[in-house]
């Protein structure tokens, strides 16, 4: 069974999945030139949309890995 | 012979589709925020709706640049309001005082920066307000009370950009491209005159340098669209750097048509006998091709060619005042309420201190607390009528979205009127239905505290009205003395060499940006002087930058020292003498040299700008005297 562990910051325990959120949007926002060169805006009818899966793709991934 | 029939377009109760989308857009979001909040147990759901509400923008990059800054600012709020109660929670007066002195040193911030950057330093003071000042009879709470709120407010956030997303909220850009569009053409019409002759006034100017320098803040949140939104803002940014060059050209155009040939009436003709002229035609057709290259750059999500910054522009002395302002008027407010002696006080000031916040980044703050004064006990009805006719009692979640359904969607079509007190009533009552309804799990229903915080809202908005009558604003007159003294001192800098290391282009921005920031409506004579003053600055120092530009590339040749002897004719504003080392280019260029020939055409050109901008600036500088 995975456990996931609490970050404490000074006494403050903060839920596992808010560093899963906040690590996922700095990946998010490190991959944005890669995706720009890509050419990512281009491949979806709706970026938005796409943009906002893989954010949830890259979240799920560190939520099921770590 | 046939006839055409001009299609309506599409509305329903006198809006257009896209308002009510946008509202329907916003009443999902606030309902999957309270949705999330209530699910989550977070102890205050009610500030995850009223984060919605406040971020509500029609655009999907607004909203999520606007997010971006409530979360830094928030946190910076938070830790004010830990520090300010850890320092002065034995000191209730002293606490206000610094309480006080912080909105009104987060105004003055306000004051120096513009679009989210100004709402961030706002927000950070009226934070402080809802979590210490709330909190000043709990002290010890005031801990929970940010975590709480930062919670709500993160939650709020996710709402509105996963709703946006998802129910497809359109781009900022295609909006951006249209009105920069618009500006090109009123570029081009501007110009128009100056192709006959005709006389072209410092209003028309000034409006458009006001116009373009508006989309600063726009532009800047073009960056979190999309993956491409850091490329197309660079691209945006150019476009309007470009078009205030554009102006700045036409006008040179004009000065130099009137300055060859008072009679002639055609620029064409002018430009064959004079090669100033043809030196400013051409430059006034780079200009216009430099805005094309950036519009098509917007459009296509490529880098521009040029990539300039838009550097922004602020009176120091007029954040300062607002400052100053804002912090007495607080202090006004606390002292009646200390000295009224009333419970739960503290609402009150919490909301006095918001109103302030939000009416100082509001382009108008007097009359924005005009309008919360009025929306105050409009809100307070709605939201009676929903709490204790609609909902009366219910305690099922989907009957609470249904119910918020009119009051939402109804309220952000009104935002998006054209009136501006229309869309200013509109986006306050979501604000204060929401905060008066306080929506909770389970709600209480209870009409005693209903009334309480109405009583607190529209007393608080009143004192507050009171007070702002009390401290009256500076006077428009007053502003322009402050402004006008500014372009003064800057353009002794410009002299002197001594201005901030900027492209002439990005110089020109900033100036145009100082410009816009002059209050007048071109109507009284004396505004219409003030502006001609401010544009005679423009263009002299623009000219002295331009051609500071272009003799630097002489430095490292055989002319350096005719290059020498124009930065000093430059320096002194010379022109007669700009003329003579025009002249001996020109010999020069006799001999071959392409570069030669193209600097005594820029050279040429700025002593007549130069000579023009004095002209027009001597009977403005009495009419201002």
């Amino acid at each position: 069974m995975h456990s996931f562990s609490e970050l404490v910051v000074g006494d403050v325990f903060v839920a596992p999945f808010v560093v899963y959120a906040v690590a996922a949007l700095a990946i998010f926002f490190a991959l944005r030139p890669i995706l720009r060169l890509c050419g990512f805006d281009k491949l979806f009818s709706n970026p938005a949309v796409a943009q906002l899966s893989l954010y949830v793709a890259i979240l799920g991934l560190l939520t099921v890995a770590f | 012979m046939t006839t055409a029939t001009i299609p309506r377009p599409l509305s329903f109760a006198g809006a257009p589709p896209s308002a009510w989308a946008f509202g329907v857009r916003i009443w999902v979001a606030v309902v999957a925020a309270l949705a999330a909040s209530f699910w989550l147990e977070l102890e205050a759901p009610a500030s995850a709706a009223v984060t919605v509400a406040i971020l509500a923008v029609p655009t999907r990059g607004g909203a999520l640049d606007k997010a971006r800054f409530r979360l830094a600012a928030t946190i910076i709020g938070v830790t004010a309001a830990i520090v300010i109660v850890a320092l002065f929670s034995q000191t209730r007066d002293l606490m206000l005082a610094v309480f006080a002195a912080w909105v009104g040193l987060c105004v003055c911030a306000a004051g120096l920066l513009d679009g989210n950057h100004a709402y961030a330093a706002v927000l950070s003071g009226y934070t402080v307000a809802l979590i210490a000042i709330q909190q000043l009879d709990a002290p010890e709470h005031v801990f929970e009370s940010g975590m709480a709120r930062g919670a709500a407010i993160a939650v709020g956030v996710a709402a509105i950009a996963v709703v946006n997303d998802l129910l497809a909220a359109p781009d900022s850009f295609p909006q951006l491209a249209s009105q920069l569009v618009a500006l090109h053409r009123g570029v081009r019409d501007y110009a128009k005159p100056v192709l006959r002759d005709e006389a072209t006034d410092a209003g028309t100017a000034a409006g458009l340098l006001r116009d373009i320098a508006a989309l600063r803040p726009e532009i800047a949140s073009l960056a979190t669209e999309s993956a491409s939104g850091s490329i197309r803002r660079a691209a945006a940014r150019s476009t309007a750097v470009a078009l205030v060059a554009a102006v700045h050209a036409a006008r040179a155009l004009k000065a130099v048509v009137a300055a060859t040939n008072p009679a002639m009436d055609d620029m064409i003709a002018a430009s064959a006998h004079s090669p100033a002229s043809a030196w400013a035609s051409r430059e006034s057709l780079r200009r216009i091709s430099e805005v094309r290259e950036g519009l098509a750059a917007l459009n296509a999500g490529h880098r521009p060619l040029c990539v300039w910054r838009m550097p922004l522009y602020r009176s120091r002395a007029i954040a300062a005042a607002a400052g100053l302002r804002a912090a007495a008027c607080l202090v006004l407010a606390s002292g009646f309420f200390v000295l009224a002696g009333w419970p739960s006080a503290e609402v009150s000031l919490s909301l006095v201190a918001l109103v302030i916040g939000l009416g100082a980044v509001s382009p108008n703050p007097q009359g924005f607390t005009v309008a919360a004064f009025i929306a105050a006990p409009i809100a307070a009805v709605l939201a009676g009528t929903l709490e204790f006719l609609i909902l009366d009692g219910v305690t099922e979640f989907p009957l609470l979205a249904l119910a918020l359904a009119p009051f939402v969607i109804g309220a952000m079509v009104a935002a998006t009127r054209p009136h501006p007190m229309v869309a200013s009533l509109g986006r306050l009552n979501l604000i204060f239905i929401l905060v008066i309804l306080s929506p909770s799990n389970p709600q209480s229903y209870n009409a005693n505290s209903f009334l309480f915080v109405v009583l607190f809202l529209c007393t608080g908005i009143g004192l507050l009205l009171a007070a702002e009558t009390l401290i009256p604003p500076e006077s428009n007159e007053r502003r322009q003395r402050w402004i006008m003294a500014s372009v003064r001192r800057d353009f002794e800098l410009v002299l002197s060499k001594r201005d901030r290391r900027l492209a002439p282009e990005e110089a020109m921005f900033r100036d145009a940006a100082r410009i816009g920031q002059i209050p007048a409506s071109g109507a009284s004579h004396r505004d219409s002087a003030v502006l001609a003053q401010a544009l005679s600055y423009f263009d002299r120092a623009a000219a002295i930058r331009l051609g500071r530009d272009s003799v630097a590339r002489l430095a490292e040749t055989s002319l350096s020292h005719l290059a020498a002897e124009a930065e000093e004719a430059l320096a002194t504003q010379d022109t007669q003498r700009l003329r003579d080392v025009s002249l001996a280019l020109m010999h020069v260029a006799g001999a071959g040299s392409a570069l030669a020939e193209e600097i005594s055409g820029e050279l040429t050109l700025a002593a007549i700008v130069i000579d023009a901008a004095r002209h027009a600036a001597s009977p403005a500088m009495e009419a201002v005297s």
